[in-house]
């Protein structure tokens, strides 16, 4: 079975909007992908006037969480660079009990590459001592930027997670069939940071 | 095969009604923990995506939509007021196009779920290709869902749903059998992008579903500000007061569109637009008077209950309406009861909208106040609406479940839920053993109200015929207050003549009220409402007993003690007289009110 593979459109983001922008995403695939009996649920972003819909299911917005807490972890120790988180689904295969181990064999048919940026703005703060007119004006740019890239990045966002539906819309015949179990994720899934090379701005 | 199409056909609709009717949309978030899974209806669990209850127009898709490989054109209109609209008549037009003045309708969405199975034969009946194709349609239902919500009408959606202001647009739908081409005219067309839900699903190959979307991509053409020309006003005239005549009956003008027949589900109202064609059916803005409760004039707008916020926006400066509103309002759209022998008869009714037809949702009883500014009645509303956009038992039963659990409030909810509260409580919800009788009057009088609609009397007042505890029993007998609260008419006078004249009076005196004094009406139903269930002394103490046991009923009023004791002769009697000092104070409060009111 081929692992189909999507790589999302890469996501220029402040420290403080890593959260919002993962789980949105995250849910918004584990929703298209959680294939159970699902009660969707519905969550307006604060920063961005988005709503997306997640699964409802406690335990995977737990696993979301602690992922991205692991994430913004990662970025702090290496700022300024281009990251990745990694989604994947797969199946599992029982191999053979070897001699050495008994493996148990994932067999991934979907993964989601979610490609961040993460930019840090100048500090102003440092230089509100100096001049306190100079920085009146550089904090006001700022504003304007700020404002700018955050209506840029919402419309990215959205387009994001269009990109997901329509990936999700092309290509079902990879997905397999759904087992019988209860819940309401009807695929195990995964989720890693892969390292980068670290990219410098 | 068949079956799982049909039920794919059903869950589209229901989402994207769910994601743009703001009437239809049931409040559950609050209710329903996300994750429980439990007391779902089978139904529901189709293509393993809950969405709570059905609006009971999915009910007549099923009826509608008889081949199933003629696609399903969900249409999701916008009606919003252009500014210049102050004149009457332009209510009346009808086309979907846009015209000068009166309200404008534009598609701003068009959804398209078409199922093709070029062979009629029947299709092998793999198990394996079912399950696949059902895999398949669940997650294109996801897709559309989420998709639902990242589209530029949701927004608009959200805006009106949240109901913490009024606006002056609103959201129907229509769903259709086919492509009706005058509806979207060639601008429209080209301002409209189109999104095609990928590659059509194979279901059972060869036959495959596709879903697509035209949508408009941006929504900032209209000017879909919130209204903030709603100034609460003192109606002088006001029709509850007991210096008009209640029993006015319907303005003349209005006859002619009311006598419209009523159309049926499925088929086509005469006169409105032209391009109406059978198999096709529409939330219309009319949705009919389903307002009723002795709402003021003020916001007795005939306009469909959930929508009825925006619609006395619109209709507000004509001041001429003002009188055939309160005809509406007294026509009994007692909606919940009738929703399944339908929205016919909410149709005919209301002459200002465009008379098209509305199936299916019924209306809300309770309008929602227009400038307190209170989001309380949107719940309840929105509530009630989902209640009533149940099959028939369901509404009682829930109703009966509300009653009941609202009786422990009795007294302390009336006072504080206002008119809208007040107008429902006359429903019954207020007391339990009030609430099942009501209960049963909307049984038996749903077959009343479609007759009723068009006739100046008060249907309304159907509820209360046959029960002699209804609180609408003391206004019925005069309307000038003088003894409302005679004892000795809560036994007598069970005749419908008497209860149909008086209750109208009864009903839009009760719970209706302009804004400013309100909380003297509502104080008044209270009142009247306690000393009409005060149990004296033919009281069916276990009627009592079963139902009060645990609060306090109507000895609440002056004890609030909210523990039960056997009544006696005496007893009943004194509570009798406090009721009577109340009232009379209460009454000598209004009138000094009233006057001062008038005056200003």
């Amino acid at each position: 079975m081929n692992c189909e593979i999507c790589q999302l459109k890469e996501l220029e983001v402040e420290h403080y909007e890593i959260e919002e922008v993962l789980r949105c995403i995250l849910h918004t695939i584990i929703f298209h992908r959680a294939l159970g009996l699902v009660r969707p649920k519905e969550i307006d972003l604060e920063l961005f006037e988005i709503t997306y819909v997640q699964c409802g299911d406690t335990e995977v917005e737990k696993k979301i969480d602690e992922k991205i807490e692991q994430f913004i972890c990662w970025v702090e120790k290496h700022p300024n660079k281009k990251s990745q988180i990694c989604l994947s689904f797969y199946e599992v295969k029982n191999k053979q009990a070897s001699w050495f181990t008994n493996k148990i064999e994932r067999l991934y048919w979907e993964q989601w590459y979610i490609n961040l940026n993460v930019v840090q703005q100048p500090k102003m703060h440092s230089s509100k001592s100096s001049n306190s007119k100079v920085t009146v004006e550089s904090g006001e740019d700022s504003h304007e930027d700020r404002s700018v890239r955050r209506t840029t990045l919402e419309g990215s966002l959205r387009d994001v997670l269009f990109q997901i539906i329509k990936f999700v819309n092309d290509k079902k015949d990879h997905v397999p069939p759904i087992p019988n179990r209860e819940g309401v994720i009807s695929f195990p899934y995964e989720i890693t940071i892969p390292r980068l090379d670290m990219l410098y701005l | 095969m068949e079956q799982i199409v049909s039920q794919f056909l059903l869950k589209c609709l229901h989402i994207i009604l769910n994601s743009r009717i703001p009437s239809l949309h049931p409040i559950r978030r609050s209710t329903v923990e996300p994750g429980s899974v439990s007391r779902v209806r089978k139904s529901d669990r189709w293509f393993n995506l809950l969405l709570g209850d059905r609006p009971s127009v999915l009910d007549n898709l099923n009826f509608w939509h008889r081949n199933l490989t003629d696609p399903m054109i969900v249409d999701v209109i916008l009606v919003h007021e252009v500014s210049n609209s102050s004149s009457v008549d332009n209510l009346y037009g009808n086309s979907t196009a846009s015209r000068g003045g009166g309200s404008v309708e534009t598609v701003i969405e068009r959804w398209t779920v078409h199922y093709e199975s070029p062979q009629i034969s029947p299709q092998a009946n793999d198990s394996l290709s079912h399950k696949k194709a059902y895999k398949k349609l669940i997650v294109l239902l996801r897709a559309l869902y989420s998709q639902m919500r990242l589209l530029p009408a949701y927004r608009i959606f959200r805006q009106l749903h949240s109901a913490t202001q009024s606006y002056n647009f609103d959201i129907i739908y229509k769903v259709s059998s086919f492509s009706d081409p005058f509806t979207l005219t060639r601008v429209e067309q080209e301002m409209m992008d189109e999104y095609m839900f990928s590659t059509p699903v194979e279901v059972v190959p060869p036959g495959h579903v596709s879903v697509s979307v035209s949508f408009r991509k941006t929504l900032s053409d209209f000017n879909l500000d919130p209204s903030t020309s709603l100034i609460p006003r003192i109606i002088s005239d006001y029709v509850g007061s007991p210096a008009t005549d209640p029993l006015r009956s319907f303005p003349s003008s209005d006859k002619g569109l009311q006598e419209m027949p009523f159309p049926s589900r499925g088929t086509r109202l005469p006169s409105p637009s032209p391009f109406q064609r059978p198999h096709s059916w529409t939330s219309g803005i009319h949705r009919g008077a389903a307002f009723g409760y002795g709402f003021p004039p003020t916001y007795g707008l005939p306009s469909p209950p959930d929508h009825f916020v925006h619609r006395a926006q619109s209709y507000r400066p004509s001041v001429q309406r003002t009188t055939s509103f309160d005809d509406y309002q007294l026509s009994p759209p007692f909606s919940p009861a009738s929703s399944p022998s339908p929205p016919g008869h909410f149709l005919g009714s209301n002459p200002l909208q465009h008379g098209r037809p509305r199936p299916g949702s019924a209306p809300v009883m309770i309008p929602r106040q227009v400038a307190t500014g209170t989001t309380r009645y949107a719940t309840p509303n929105s509530s009630d609406s989902n209640r009533h956009s149940l099959p028939p038992p369901s509404p009682r039963s829930t109703r009966l479940d509300n009653s009941s659990q609202e009786s422990p409030s009795g007294i302390r909810m009336y006072k504080k839920q206002d008119i809208s509260r007040t107008g429902e409580s006359h429903l019954g919800t207020t007391s339990p053993y009030t609430g099942h009788k009501i209960m049963r009057d909307n049984r038996d009088d749903s077959g009343r109200f479609s007759g009723l609609l068009s006739s100046s009397d008060s249907p309304r007042v159907g509820f209360s015929r046959s029960s002699s505890r209804l609180s609408f029993q003391d206004d019925l007998d005069d309307g000038d207050f003088s003894c409302p609260f005679d004892v000795d008419d809560v036994d007598a006078s069970d005749s419908p003549a008497s209860h149909n004249l008086e209750g109208k009076r009864a009903s839009e005196f009760a719970p209706a009220s302009p804004m400013g004094t309100k909380s003297r009406d509502a104080a008044v139903g209270v009142l009247v409402h306690m000393l009409r269930t005060a149990p004296p002394l033919r009281q069916d103490l276990s009627c009592y007993t079963s139902q009060s046991g645990t609060t306090e009923q109507d000895g609440g009023i002056a004890t609030a003690s909210g523990f039960f004791m056997p009544r006696k002769t005496t007893d009943g009697l004194e509570e009798l007289r406090s009721y009577r000092e109340m009232k009379d104070l209460l009454l000598s409060k209004s009138a000094t009110r009233v006057f001062t009111t008038e005056e200003a």
